[in-house]
């Protein structure tokens, strides 16, 4: 682990006021919300992506377009560790986020004496971790082919049209598109039931669906990392 | 281009091990896929399904809010919710005490046409996608529309709130 990199990719994310108003907000509002308005329980909080792409948007584009990437590999730094380092700083920094988003709406609720029991907050948590962990390792693959922020425009066009595959799947009562839309929307919005694997018919195939997509993109990102030419010269 | 091995100061090495767990993970996911089928419905029915007109004339009477859920038989989530939350014991008491449940089935595909009841539900509520749950409280001026299956913690946890959030309005006379 190298920690050099990944506090430089912390201090990079939060040096901007916009991120970390945004962050604040993204944050507080639907943990208020939720603490403070009985009986809706933690549906406010709803799935943890806002809080990924706050930190994974531009993380590998950006240093290509500024110029920053050929600095950093002049250090003895494989590009395969450069880039599971930037998606790592930006799944610890959403995991870190969402937790203080979930903590304190549960010590809110806990103060008006409607908290959901340890088991259902432990269950929701563990799935934002799982979708922080997944759309960070989905922008990682995403950023490495866009320069700049361009590949939040990448997540919402496969986003949308991973939902407009699945309306034309259900409007023609087509299976093959109804799957390949769930296909799309698992990448860019993967979704695992933690709380179902203590029930009789643990979600083994959408956890699987899950560490593969996360694998195959890291593996990407550093198959198109270790295509770029980076010299000034090919500027 | 400059050398793949690190220990020669090349930066363009690939790791071995991320390699071998995603191939490992892929293999995973095919074979999940194939042996995880969403299983046909069990038979035994633990949500106690009412016919369209009988579940209304009870939710009128008893003041509980109906419980409709538009499905097809094609409908891979529709099976694997009627897996996972209906013919779970605790989920399907959940909708039997806080609900009037009524299932109206598609068969637009298998027969050319809806049976009228159904039909006439799906135009009001503008049933576009399978599986979709509405849920009417009598009297209330707008239904609650849960479009596609979010997971069965989701879900049960969506229900039990609306059904509280339904009770409370009722409560303060809305």
């Amino acid at each position: 682990m190298n920690q050099a990199l990944l506090v430089a990719f912390w201090r990079q994310r939060l040096a901007s006021p916009v991120r970390v108003t945004i962050l604040a907000l993204a944050v507080l509002g639907p943990a208020l919300l939720a603490g403070n308005v009985r009986g809706i329980g933690l549906a406010p909080l709803g799935d943890a992506y806002p809080l990924a792409l706050l930190f994974a948007v531009g993380m590998i584009g950006q240093d290509v377009s500024s110029g920053v990437l050929q600095l950093v590999l002049a250090r003895p730094v494989t590009r395969a560790e450069y880039v599971i380092h930037r998606w790592l700083g930006a799944a610890i920094a959403a995991s870190a986020a969402s937790l203080v988003q979930i903590g304190l709406t549960w010590a809110m609720m806990a103060a008006h004496g409607d908290s959901p029991g340890a088991a259902t907050i432990g269950g929701f948590a563990a799935m934002r971790e799982l979708q922080i962990f997944g759309v960070t390792a989905t922008m990682a693959l995403f950023s490495s082919l866009m320069n700049g922020v361009a590949d939040l425009a990448l997540y919402a066009m496969v986003f949308l049209s991973g939902g407009v595959l699945g309306t034309i799947g259900q409007l023609r009562h087509s299976q093959v598109l109804i799957r390949a839309g769930e296909e799309i929307v698992a990448l860019v919005s993967p979704k695992v039931d933690v709380a179902a694997f203590a029930s009789a018919a643990p979600p083994w195939q959408a956890l699987a669906m899950w560490g593969s997509n996360l694998t195959l993109c890291l593996v990407l990102a550093i198959v198109v990392m270790n295509r770029k030419e980076l010299s000034y010269a090919a500027g | 281009m400059p050398p793949d091995d690190p220990s020669r100061g090349g930066t363009r090495a690939l790791p071995r091990l991320l390699i071998v767990l995603a191939a490992a993970l892929l293999v995973a996911r095919v074979a999940t896929g194939f042996f995880e089928r969403p299983p046909v419905a069990s038979g035994v029915e633990r949500v106690t399904w009412e016919p369209v007109a009988a579940g209304e004339a009870k939710s009128q009477a008893t003041g509980t809010p109906l419980l409709y859920e538009f499905s097809a038989e094609w409908c891979g989530p529709c099976r694997l919710m009627q897996h996972e939350v209906f013919d779970d014991a605790e989920a399907a008491a959940m909708i039997n005490r806080l609900y009037v449940p009524v299932r109206l089935v598609d068969r637009q595909r298998e027969e050319g046409r809806n049976p009228p009841d159904v039909a006439a539900l799906q135009a009001r509520y503008r049933i576009e996608a399978f599986p979709t749950l509405v849920i009417v409280a009598p009297g209330a001026s707008s239904p609650t529309v849960i479009e596609g299956y979010p997971g069965k913690t989701a879900l049960v946890r969506q229900l039990e709130e609306t059904a509280a959030r339904l009770k409370l309005s009722r409560g303060l006379g809305h």
